[in-house]
């Protein structure tokens, strides 16, 4: 029984794999416009038609959409993403150059408005209508509502170029050649305002998802129980209350983790951070077919994994399903 | 109660404590290596140099540019924007001839050319002296080379540039003997001056030139070599101490990628960078300039803005609606609206005012009494007194396609649609995607697809006004010729005088064709140009003072990084 269980959800997954896969594939040639401009450069309006159509066939675009979609899934069991229109360069190593930037922003960030957001909620429901949880849901729903953009903006305005003491664009200083302890020093720099504005902008969610799931939990009937058993309030805030409100929470994070695989384009245009963020824009703007259909790949699956994750992780957290 | 949750708070007091440490004892890190020097970041001109702010000049000079956008591995088949991904690529590259800074081919690789009477053979003779930068020389074979392999595989810009070239010749290692199918007056400004010579050492066995990512990939014969390209991120270029013309001004050009504009704005100011590649925008020329060390270089700029219209269309195909749109838009209170004043009028037709073929009889004017009375007269009247004309019973109402990216043509278009409805016609704007926009006015880039706009605003970049043959290619209606013909216009006077202008080799014929062609535009039309925008370029002066305005094509070009006294 739990085999089947586990095999048809796992079936599950392939379908929507292949499902996402075939929409990566349709999605970006639906869209009005193609990657010509990209592949012949700017000018491409000066060319002959003979010479366009030359362009397109060197990449295979000429040919019947079905034939180009049976290519792509060949190439892409034997794990070739391709070219990029745009920089001509192999995509597995586009990604791989932008991957660990965006995962360090958005992985600190996460870190950081996670423990945030889970402190401040519990903290929250805990003084539930008090000063201090009145104050932290106004903090936090004021926040919620910045734009990520303008916070980023503000945060360079003021820190970069007001007081100097911080870079206001990049992950690293150009040039500066810098090695060893130096170059980690520049990182740690060049991510403490993207840091900041991801965390500002993401904590608000999971305080409110704590904060709400706590206060089901505190009206709860063995919360009553635990009380009147004579527990330590202590002992029923950390062993019945947060225990209890922290699958859902855990869920959302581990959705956020997927997330964060998508980088954050807001984030990333404003800081000029090298992230995948900023390489699925730009491969959109231009119609960069293959970038767009490897990135999104990479987005499905991040996101389908961070399911799997939460749905593990669901059991671990909930004392009620290890049962069911 | 209070007293038992102590535990927990401490614990998250803690958790607190540690984050803001961690982020102090970062920050407390940051001057010691952001504080903004000129040369910064290098420590060997750091040892060289003991004052932190002594002027780069001296020494080992670093000059930091921002870019928008990356320009992949910047190699003749790489680079990926005509502006600035062309310029940087001719940093490295060089071509025959080279503007000056009025915009005129002068001799470069070449020394001179020949041409004789037919028009159809052009006798180059090269510079001895070049070599490319792993020290071979550069010689009459590397030319010929370069054209054919231009035209083996196609790269829009270079191989559209070779069109008129049927074949070429070498005689002797330092001439080159071209042999045209027709006369072609673009010759010097659209090929030999645009067109990079490539090494046919390293490129001769290369088949997939797009691909080609050898170490060599990069060697030309230009001031600048590339030395460092780290993708999305920065260019390092190191000057070319043997280039034929002098080393250049400059010892490191490090070219950094932004993601916006704000955020080159934003490092100009910080120090960061000391120069942006791109024209700023008209709020930021005051805003810039009254900062202490920075400076913006002002001039005409030959990229235009215009209002494109279907004229195989209705209401587009009356003369008397496209006329009442030319009437009925003030371009210099757009100028003064949207661009703060730094702007030049529109010609209607076409030519910039500061190019020599300008025709100054042709001018436009603001008249929306006599755009109503010249709408009145042909009968195209608000009858059902809802502010809006009909013409053959339809309301003379369109769209207005605009990307929506670009806030100026937003702006733009806000006030064309006021100023429009104020004779009587309805315009409804529509902002979408760049390339959306671009798809519906010019599909696939094949004026032979036809067009899916009503009205759309427009501009084109500097190269299609700097050379006047290329209006030609605006108002043909043979696609082959009028391949930037985007409105459908056709008409068989300005068949003849554009095929006239793309063969006439005489320049005083020339100009006096280019004078008749402007005439004939203003007349029928065929779009509504409605300014210049100047172009304005914000610099660090205190790290680089030598920039020079080349006229409608902005500061950065390969003459500014020369020495002035290099600069032809």
């Amino acid at each position: 029984m739990l085999a089947a269980g586990r095999g048809g959800r796992i079936a599950q997954y392939a379908l929507v794999l292949v499902v996402a896969i075939t929409l990566n594939f349709l999605l970006p040639r639906m869209m009005p416009g193609n990657p010509l401009a990209l592949l012949a450069g700017v000018d491409v309006g000066l060319m002959t038609a003979a010479e366009r159509s030359d362009v397109l066939e060197r990449v295979g675009l000429d040919r019947p959409l079905y034939v180009q979609y049976f290519d792509y899934w060949g190439k892409l069991l034997q794990g070739d993403f391709g070219y990029s229109y745009r920089q001509k360069r192999p995509i597995t190593e586009m990604i791989l150059a932008a991957m660990p930037w965006t995962l360090l922003i958005t992985g600190v960030s996460l870190l950081i408005s996670g423990v945030l957001g889970m402190a401040f909620g519990a903290i929250s429901a805990w003084r539930r209508a008090g000063w201090l949880d009145v104050s932290l849901l106004w903090t936090m729903i004021t926040i919620n509502s910045l734009p990520s953009f303008w916070l980023g903006m503000l945060l360079i305005s003021v820190v970069a170029v007001n007081w100097g003491i911080l870079p206001s664009f990049g992950a690293v200083t150009p040039a500066a050649r810098l090695t060893g302890v130096a170059w980690w020093i520049d990182v740690a720099q060049h991510a403490i305002l993207p840091v900041i504005t991801l965390s500002v902008v993401s904590t608000p969610n999971i305080y409110l998802t704590m904060r709400y799931t706590m206060l089901g939990v505190l009206g709860e009937d063995f919360i009553r129980t635990a009380r009147a058993k004579g527990l330590r309030e202590r002992s029923v805030l950390v062993r019945h209350v947060i225990r209890n409100a922290l699958a859902p929470v855990v869920t959302v994070l581990a959705l956020r983790l997927g997330f964060a695989f998508g980088g954050t384009v807001v984030v990333e245009t404003v800081f000029s951070y090298p992230g995948l963020g900023r390489l699925i824009f730009e491969a959109v703007g231009g119609r960069d077919y293959p970038v767009m259909q490897a990135a999104f790949l990479l987005f499905t699956v991040a996101v389908l994994l961070s399911n799997l994750l939460a749905d593990m992780l669901y059991p671990l957290c909930d004392p009620r399903s290890k049962n069911g | 109660m209070p007293s038992s949750l102590k535990g927990l708070r401490i614990r998250l007091g803690a958790a607190l404590i540690l984050t803001l440490l961690l982020s102090a004892v970062l920050s407390a890190c940051a001057p010691a290596t952001v504080a903004p020097t000129p040369a910064d970041g290098d420590t060997e001109a750091a040892a060289d140099v003991p004052a932190a702010d002594a002027p780069a000049a001296e020494g080992s000079s670093t000059l930091r540019i921002a870019i928008v956008g990356d320009e992949s591995t910047l190699t003749p088949y790489t680079y990926i924007t005509g502006y600035p991904g062309w310029n940087l690529l001719l940093l490295q590259y060089d071509t025959l001839m080279q503007l000056d800074l009025a915009g005129v081919p002068q001799p470069w690789l070449a020394t001179n050319a020949e041409y004789s009477d037919d028009g159809l053979t052009v006798t180059l003779d090269l510079r001895e002296d070049v070599t490319w930068h792993d020290g071979e020389p550069f010689t009459a074979e590397d030319v010929k080379f370069s054209v054919e392999y231009y035209k083996a595989h196609p790269r829009s810009r270079f191989t559209a540039a070779l069109t008129p070239v049927a074949s070429v010749e070498t005689d002797g290692d330092y001439r080159v003997i071209l042999t045209l199918a027709n006369p072609a007056p673009s010759l010097e400004l659209g090929t030999l001056s645009d067109v990079p010579m490539m090494p046919q050492h390293i490129w001769a066995d290369v088949e997939t030139p797009e691909e080609y990512a050898g170490e060599d990939a990069n060697v030309g014969t230009g001031p600048y070599k590339l030395v460092d390209y780290t993708p999305d991120q920065f260019y390092i270029f190191e000057a070319n101490a043997d280039y034929f013309a002098g080393a250049p001004a400059v010892d490191e050009l490090v070219a950094i990628k932004f993601a916006d504009d704000a955020g080159t704005l934003a490092a100009l100011r910080t120090n960061e960078v000391d120069m942006i590649v791109r024209p700023i925008g008209p709020e930021q020329i005051d805003l810039l300039a009254a900062q202490d060390g920075l400076a913006v270089a002002q001039g005409p700029l030959f990229t235009t803005q215009m209002l494109n219209y279907d004229m195989q269309r209705a209401p587009f195909n009356n003369l008397a609606v496209r006329q009442a749109i030319s009437l009925g838009v003030d371009r210099q209170d757009i100028i003064d609206t949207v661009f703060l004043g730094y702007g030049t009028v529109g010609s209607p037709g076409w030519v910039h005012p500061v190019s020599p073929f300008y025709n100054p009889d042709v001018v436009a004017s603001f008249d929306p009494v006599q755009a109503q009375a010249i709408l009145d007269e042909a009968g195209i009247v608000d009858s059902d007194g809802d502010g809006v004309r009909e013409l053959d019973g339809e309301p003379l109402a369109f769209g207005l396609i605009v990307n929506g990216s670009d806030s100026l043509r937003l702006r733009i278009s806000e006030l064309v649609a006021a100023m429009l409805a104020d004779v009587g016609m309805a315009v409804e704007i529509s902002a979408v995607e760049s390339t959306t926009w671009e798809e519906a006015v010019w599909p696939g880039f094949d004026v032979n697809q036809g067009r899916n706009y009503d009205m759309a605003m427009w501009g084109w970049s500097a190269p299609v006004q700097a050379d006047v043959v290329r209006s030609a290619s605006l108002i043909h209606s043979d696609p082959a010729i009028g391949n930037l013909n985007l409105t459908g216009y056709v008409s068989e006077e300005a068949d003849a005088l554009g095929a006239a202008l793309r063969t006439e080799v005489d320049a005083d014929a020339r100009a006096e064709l280019a004078g008749e062609l402007q005439t004939l535009i203003a007349r029928d039309l065929p779009f509504v140009l409605l300014l210049y925008p100047d172009g304005a370029y914000a610099y660090n002066e205190s790290v680089y003072a030598d920039w020079a305005f080349m006229s409608g094509q902005g500061v950065f070009h390969k003459l500014s990084l020369l020495v002035p006294e290099a600069r032809p």
